[in-house]
């Protein structure tokens, strides 16, 4: 049985059944103008209850962000039903993209036998069931050890470091963060916020099982509410709760289309990663991805390393002299934001530049919010 | 027709020559949230952002076009609010 639904021009949406599954087959030009028609086919078919959904990409000639984020957001609603968009034969160009936002982690991929798979060996078997796990060994081998290369190791452990500070800052009730990454052909942790946090990440490489490892190796997001009653990795989650975590997310990060890391977020608290954690966290490993693609590549990809570095140092001073402004203004975040907006107009100065006065300021405590808008150092 | 606040963030950024994804980063380096997705629907009004992550759009604009010599042509809803606790600088 199949029915088209209301074409636009260029874009056409053929609906048929399977015995498991509904498949939309897409064809011409998913963008701005096409893709709320996508949106509302997957609401009609979410709607009558629909949970397994195949979206065959193999008529799409082209792709852009307002697809992407048609797909995304039906991607995450089957994800919250427990279930998994399957995406079937989509293009090199299109798997890029998926890549790179981070999209190929939250849905299963079905390539044609006869195409070439952008995707690492472990993700590239035709309709590969996300529930299967496969063993670090095997997975760590086909991996491509030379994805990170050692002389941009250090320029990448540093922003590796700022990304694990920022992610403890900003994501709530995470009491700990870590990047695993494969290197040297084994995964190891580059940046940990503590000492507990790096046992935490030790244990799961002693005991061969745990999140981290499986989101480093599949490529895809783990999420454990509450410890107590997990089931996967009887071996590690002793040791985790001994070490009084209860809660854990580690989202994969990527190096192109291929899992090469984790970024692990930990707390002590049960059920601390709502939906906002979730996101705010899968944004931190993204960004991540995208630096991770560029190592190995040269010079551009020092140039990229540097260019995270240099926006997660500018983060953290403007969060920082946001913290200052909150406290002696008595005012809220945004409101201290604003503050700090104001004074970059009113001086035609970075708002970089003005939180680091502030920041400066914090040695010389008898200067006031007036004094720091004229500036410490004019 | 009053233009819709993601249209007027992309023409300045059409005007910069500047690429979504790039514009994206200047406001992550402000200290930004979102998703470089979720700012690209904000340029195209698909989603409606906050006043802070506008703002934060607009002036991450707003200092490249400093830097060519414009003062702060793209506008902040923040300071079209008149009522509130916002502050002005040097108000305590």
């Amino acid at each position: 049985m199949s029915s088209d639904h209301s074409p636009p021009a260029d874009f056409r949406v053929a609906i048929s059944y399977t015995d498991v599954a509904v498949v939309l087959d897409i064809s011409g030009e998913l963008d701005r103008q096409s893709s709320p028609e996508l949106g509302a086919v997957f609401d009609t078919m979410f709607d009558r209850g629909h949970d397994s959904v195949v979206l065959d990409l193999s008529g799409l000639a082209f792709m852009d962000g307002h697809g992407l984020r048609v797909i995304n957001h039906a991607a995450r609603r089957l994800t919250s039903l427990g279930e998994v968009l399957t995406l079937r034969s989509p293009s090199v160009e299109v798997q890029r993209i998926l890549g790179i936002n981070g999209l190929a982690a939250s849905v299963r991929l079905e390539l044609d036998n006869t195409e070439q798979s952008q995707l690492g060996p472990e993700q590239s078997s035709v309709d590969r069931n996300a529930t299967v796990r496969s063993s670090p060994t095997t997975s760590i081998k086909q991996t491509d050890p030379m994805l990170i290369m050692p002389v941009e190791r250090q320029l990448l452990d540093d922003a590796l470091g700022l990304v694990v500070k920022l992610a403890k800052m900003a994501v709530r009730a995470a009491d700990g963060v870590s990047v695993s990454l494969l290197r040297d052909g084994q995964i190891k942790t580059v940046a940990a916020s503590d000492q507990t946090i790096l046992k935490m990440d030790k244990g799961q490489y002693a005991t061969h099982e745990g999140p981290c490892l499986d989101a480093s190796i599949e490529g895809r997001w783990f999420h454990v509410n509450s410890l107590e009653k997990e089931t996967r990795w009887p071996a590690f989650i002793p040791m985790a709760q001994a070490l009084g975590i209860h809660a854990i997310l580690s989202n994969p990060l990527l190096s192109k289309t291929r899992p090469v890391g984790a970024l692990n977020i930990y707390s002590r608290s049960v059920a601390a990663f709502g939906p906002a954690e979730q996101e705010l966290a899968a944004a931190f490993a993204a960004e991540t991805s995208v630096v991770l693609s560029n190592a190995g590549l040269g010079a551009s990809a020092d140039v990229r390393s540097q260019r995270l570095h240099d926006a997660l140092r500018s983060r953290e001073i403007i969060a920082q002299a946001q913290g200052i402004m909150m406290e002696r203004a008595g005012v809220g975040e945004d409101a201290a934001f604003d503050h700090l907006r104001r004074f970059s107009q009113q001086s035609a100065r970075p708002l970089r530049e003005r939180a680091e006065d502030i920041v400066a300021s914090t040695r010389w405590p008898e200067l006031d919010i007036e004094q720091i808008e004229a500036g410490p150092y004019d | 027709m009053t233009e819709r606040s993601g249209a007027v963030l992309d023409r300045a950024r059409i005007e910069l020559g500047l690429s979504q994804g790039d514009l994206w980063f200047h406001y992550f380096a402000l200290g930004g949230m979102s998703s470089a997705i979720d700012v690209e629907a904000y340029l195209a009004d698909i989603l409606e952002p906050s006043t802070h992550d506008h703002d934060l759009i607009a002036h991450a604009l707003n200092e490249l076009f400093t830097e060519l010599g414009q003062n702060h042509p793209v506008p902040y809803l923040a300071d079209n609010v008149t009522t509130g606790s916002r502050c002005q600088p040097g108000q305590e």
